[in-house]
């Protein structure tokens, strides 16, 4: 549970992204305390994706500043970010995917240690040891030396998450992380997800499990084409959303799913 | 969920049909056989009438097969030759496809000059250009007191040869490695930069080695076009396959049967070279296989 007097670890402040003339991020502010779990929800293209994207630089944004942990990018309209700046700010972030995005002619245990070797500049030894312990983090040690086509879909994404977890960051990011599995493959992804945010994982989710979000989110954020039209606990935004736009989206969303 | 038990194949016990299964399989592999013998029939067919044309067309054969050895000599010249004009095509290649690829208006303009120049010429011209064209220019140079330049631009007919091939192949790779990087899916550059490596990191280690695996086909064939395309080089004098032949062939008035020999062992020797690929690309799609 965040405290609420403790220094922000996200800092995001009047963020703007623009593809050509379609603007996705209008002016978006917010901060993730640390051991915070946020939940972004929106309809597809109100910009969720994107804001995430841009917090580690897979997308530039157009305008605005990022702060997380100790690196801060301020973005000037019309000027590129620098590509070392990009980079630290990478290095505080870890991101899941929802395509996974493995690297397929790596084993696990490569995939995971792959950050470490490379970027890190680790002896091989002593990544592997690390490598293992997040492999067995995400219950997965015994397929150290599997290559991805041989998992499961939600093996894929624990193998992912270990990835970013290696690279110890201070916040991970998920985007839709269990959007493309199969029904019965979901519950082990988000099971991982829980243990990491009880261990105090500062976590940004986006996703369209509901219930996740109404048991694991400390605050939840509704965006509204590229606004950020409401936030606040599971309970109040998911039950008795203030604004309009929320509560129509909430019911449409779950009129769909039938439950 | 473990579904390993229920989709377990051969499950006898279980199964009150088995007997048909097996006979159904054993159908399909009997017609799989007999398609393969008359695959076969049809080649042998094939070779045998062009044999019997060739007999027919009072062609020597023992001609050829005494002086095979002599013509057999330069195999490992043209393989020498291949060999080396494909590993530094590779490198130009690379660069090339690299160049393509770039943000920089200057690699861009360099790749695509180069692209467009080599592929846009004939081989044969190119060759002529290297071959007696360079030391022309070297003599302007070695005139104005520069001997040095004048040397490096002198190339013997085996280096003209290597180079000539090197430079022309390696611009219809360009094409093969660009379309190879670009096969690679978006998210694996993403993914490798949100464990924040460099794009150096990225080329290495995440995109080439899942590209090389996707045109190795390609490189195999270019390499099988290349051991064809050196019988060029017979015309600098290069003693290979083509000009032993052609050397016998003007002596005795023997064309018919010494460039068939030739052409027989260029066959063979593309016949070696894809079975070869088939076996580079099978090892390199281990990682691959469920």
């Amino acid at each position: 549970m965040p405290t609420n007097d403790s220094k922000p670890i996200v800092q995001v402040e009047n963020l703007h992204k623009w593809f050509d003339l379609l603007h996705v991020l209008r002016g978006v502010s917010f901060t993730v305390d640390p051991q915070e779990v946020l939940v972004l929800i929106g309809r597809s293209g109100s910009g969720k994706s994107t804001l995430l994207r841009c917090l580690n630089m897979l997308e530039e944004p157009s305008a605005g500043s990022i702060t997380i942990g100790p690196v801060s990018v301020r973005v000037e309209p019309g000027k590129h970010v620098d590509r070392r700046q990009a980079t630290a700010i990478r290095l505080q972030t870890g991101m899941v995917f929802q395509e996974f995005n493995l690297f397929p002619h790596m084993t696990a245990l490569q995939n995971v240690i792959e950050g470490l070797v490379t970027v890190k500049k680790l002896p091989r030894e002593e990544a592997a040891a690390i490598g293992e312990k997040y492999l067995d983090k995400v219950g997965l040690l015994p397929k150290r030396d599997v290559h991805p086509v041989r998992l499961s879909g939600g093996q894929k994404q624990r193998v992912a998450i270990a990835r970013s977890l290696a690279m110890e960051p201070k916040v991970l990011l998920f985007d839709e992380p269990t959007s493309a599995l199969d029904p019965e493959l979901i519950g082990e992804v988000l099971d991982v997800m829980r243990r990491l945010a009880l261990e105090g994982t500062t976590m940004m989710v986006v996703t369209h499990e509901m219930s996740f979000a109404s048991d694991v989110a400390d605050r939840v954020l509704y965006l509204d084409h590229g606004v950020i039209v409401e936030q606040g606990p599971p309970t109040q935004i998911l039950k008795s959303p203030q604004d309009e736009r929320t509560a129509v989206f909430l019911r449409s969303f779950l009129e769909s799913r039938g439950d | 969920m473990d579904l390993s038990n229920v989709m377990q194949p051969g499950d006898r016990a279980s199964d009150p049909d088995w007997e048909m299964g097996l006979r159904l399989l054993a159908v399909q592999r009997r017609r799989r056989l007999a398609f393969a013998v008359r695959l076969a029939a049809v080649w042998l067919a094939l070779v045998a009438a062009l044999a019997f044309v060739l007999l027919q067309l009072n062609v020597d054969p023992l001609y050829a097969v005494d002086h095979s050895a002599f013509v057999l000599q330069g195999v490992l010249t043209t393989i020498g030759v291949s060999m080396a004009s494909i590993s530094v095509a590779t490198v130009l290649a690379l660069l090339g496809a690299l160049g393509k690829l770039s943000r920089s208006s200057i690699a861009q303009g360099i790749a695509g000059f180069y692209v467009s120049l080599i592929r846009g010429t004939p081989l044969l011209i190119q060759i002529y250009l290297i071959y007696l064209g360079l030391p022309q220019i070297g003599q302007q140079f070695a005139n104005r007191g520069m001997p040095g330049i004048g040397g490096m631009l002198t190339l013997n007919a085996i280096q003209s040869g290597i180079l000539a091939l090197s430079v022309n192949y390696g611009a219809y790779m360009t094409e093969i490695f660009r379309a190879g990087i670009q096969s690679i899916g978006h998210g694996q550059r993403e993914a490798a930069k949100s464990i924040g490596m460099g794009e150096w990191h990225i080329l290495r280690r995440v995109i080439l080695p899942q590209a090389v695996r996707v045109i190795i086909p390609d490189i195999g064939n270019q390499f099988i076009a290349m051991q064809k395309d050196s019988s060029l080089v017979s015309i600098m004098g290069i003693w290979e396959i083509t000009y032993r032949a052609n050397r016998l062939a003007r002596k005795d008035i023997k064309f018919m049967e010494m460039f068939l020999l030739a052409a027989a062992i260029y066959w063979f020797m593309t016949i070696v070279s894809s079975w070869a690929e088939g076996w580079l690309e099978r090892r390199l799609s281990h990682a691959y296989e469920r």
